[in-house]
């Protein structure tokens, strides 16, 4: 009796162990993943070190909300104008870089629309070419076309992103320290500065180690 | 005996079963390499696209099909960076009867170095050497933890192109130069010419290829692949500079040391290498001792018990899969190199000239190259293979 329950044993066993070798197809979600929607501002479950959208969003929306408390944007007569001049990326992780000044931009238009404005400098040679045709009459024209009507720069409003890394073989961390400033054109002072930081760390399966 | 006879069939047939796994579809070449490793790719299994992904990218920088080695990189770099935490395959391929193979792959440090170096070069290309810069840095990143730390990001023309994109944003360069200078076996290398207006990028031979070692093939082993060439000298408007070789990808490949997977590894080959003897000790024992007594005898009983015990732990042993894992991007260069020139504005012809160690010529390509009047640089990559 005995013997018979051992043999029933190993040989539900050998079911068992061929059932458990048998089932490694490597396919993860055979049947898909459906989309999620997330908000921009909320870390999702594909993450790394590296710069994302809950990053730029709380940056941007920090720098948008100091810039309008600045005197000289906020207390002065007249609407100041702002040129955006590329963040400077120092980081390991390459970025689009007008993206933060986009949000920041953005954001200030739409939070503060008439408190400042921004001139289209990325769109010069498309504006110049209007003007040129409106000073040929190729086009009509609702004011004088021979009048310089582009307006000069009152502030820069630029940045830099730089970072620190820490690589071992259980992971990295990243520390990225994102900087802006709000330069005035005519003298050159800096006139806002602000910062904010994030680190994050990630530590990799053994196997990748 | 029916009743076991049956259930042992049922075992195998589900272990057969296992075995059957993916079946592809005939694969047809269309004739053009990128779009083929594109189709390759989509019908990988998932854990393995990114290797499709690098292989097909090298071979669309080469063809300069730029935009699709770009998309197929950012592919692969975002799954490089998206790696941390649990994940499934991974757990699966640390379990005694997973395979390495089973993870998805994101490949050794020296190709994942190669992905970002070939996206640093596709950047500074669109004029963004700040973003070049980005992916050099990240390179170095990944060679960073190496068991022996004099081996840690050593790569010299990563620090040398950081430095260099620096000195191209008026920044300061210095100290990615003096880290480039450094670990340097090539002569000192030049200072930055801000004013160079022509960068070339340039590799040549077979990058290293990985075998599995050991009695299960346990041990991750590299090795040299063909290397015909072994420098190159690049011409443009009657000046003429040597790309000799400032990185090697088969001493990379080889300085990293053991990898934490190694050890899983070698755990695995102990079991298998210990549950095969127990199952050979333990049939031999059965089947002496169920030889040894007439039927129906408690040593016969035992002696069968014991075949059986065996018979399963062979099978356990035969289901360990210690393998390491030889998945390769199989097209990279061994060596790296780089040179930059101050030249004119206008069309010029450039030329590279790949030599063997007795420098003798063996292949000779030539591009054309329009130089815009705009101080802009132009960033041309050139390798020795077709494609």
């Amino acid at each position: 009796m005995n013997m018979q329950m051992n043999s029933w044993s190993v040989a539900l066993s050998l079911v068992l162990i061929g059932i458990g070798t048998g089932c490694q197809t490597g396919v993860r979600n055979p049947s898909g993943v459906g989309v999620t929607v997330l908000q921009p501002d909320e870390q999702g479950f594909v993450a790394g070190t590296g710069i994302e959208s809950q990053d730029l969003v709380r940056v941007a929306n920090k720098m948008s909300r100091g810039i309008l408390g600045v005197p000289e944007i906020n207390g002065v007569q007249g609407v100041p104008r702002v040129v955006l001049d590329p963040v400077i990326n120092e980081t390991r992780f390459p970025i689009n870089k007008d993206i933060f000044l986009t949000r920041i931009r953005v954001a200030l238009n739409s939070q503060a629309a008439g408190k400042v404005r921004f001139l289209a400098r990325s769109r010069m040679q498309a504006l110049e070419r209007e003007r040129e045709m409106k000073r040929k009459g190729q086009v009509t024209s609702s004011t004088d076309p021979n009048a310089n009507a582009f307006k000069g720069a009152d502030f820069f409003l630029t940045g830099k992103l730089q970072s620190l890394t820490t690589s071992t073989q259980r992971g990295k961390s990243d520390y990225i320290l994102y900087s802006f400033q709000l330069i005035d054109a005519n003298t050159s002072d800096i006139v806002w500065e602000d910062f904010d930081e994030i680190k994050k760390q990630g530590v990799v399966d053994a196997v990748y180690r | 005996m029916n009743q076991l006879n049956t259930l042992c069939l049922a075992g195998l047939s589900a272990m057969l079963a296992g075995c059957v796994g993916v079946r592809y579809e005939p694969f047809e070449t269309t004739g053009d390499a990128v779009q083929d490793g594109i189709r390759l790719a989509a019908r990988a299994p998932q854990k393995d696209r990114v290797m499709w992904n690098y292989r097909t990218a090298a071979v669309a920088l080469r063809s300069a099909r730029f935009e699709d080695a770009k998309r197929l990189l950012d592919d692969c770099i975002g799954t490089i960076e998206g790696i941390y935490g649990p994940d499934k395959m991974a757990k699966s391929a640390r379990t005694y009867v997973g395979k390495e193979s089973s993870k998805t792959f994101i490949g050794e440090p020296y190709e994942r170095v190669m992905a970002y170096f070939y996206r640093g070069i596709l950047y500074w290309m669109d004029g963004e050497p700040d973003n070049a810069r980005a992916c050099f840095r990240s390179a170095q990143v990944h060679d960073a933890d190496a068991e022996d730390n004099s081996y840690a990001s050593d790569y010299v023309l990563l620090d040398y192109l950081d430095g260099y994109a620096s000195a191209k944003l008026s920044t300061d360069g210095s100290d990615a130069l003096k880290r480039a200078r450094a670990n340097t076996a090539q002569g000192p290398l030049p200072d930055y010419d801000k004013s160079a207006n022509v960068l070339v990028f340039v590799e040549y031979g077979n990058g290293p290829i990985k075998v599995a070692a050991g009695q299960y093939r346990q041990k991750l082993r590299f090795r040299e692949g063909h290397s015909p060439n072994q420098s190159a000298a690049i011409s443009i408007a009657s000046k003429t500079a040597q790309a000799e070789p400032l990185d090697d990808l088969y001493y990379q490949a080889t300085t990293r040391g053991a990898r934490v997977i190694d050890h899983i590894l070698a755990g695995q080959a102990k079991f298998r290498r210990s549950t095969d003897k127990v199952g050979n000790a333990a049939i031999i024992t059965g089947a002496i001792l169920a030889n040894q007594q007439g039927r129906k005898s408690s040593a016969d009983e035992i002696g069968a018990g014991l075949l059986l015990f065996g018979l399963a732990s062979k099978l356990i042993s035969s289901a360990t899969n210690p393998r390491a894992d030889t998945r390769a991007w199989d097209n990279l260069p061994r060596y790296l190199s780089f040179a930059a020139f101050r030249v004119p504005p206008g069309e010029h012809e450039l030329t590279a000239e790949f030599k063997d160690g007795a420098g003798q010529i063996r292949r000779k390509k030539t591009l054309s190259i329009s130089l815009p009047a705009a101080s802009k640089d132009v960033v041309v990559f050139v390798s020795d293979k077709m494609n």
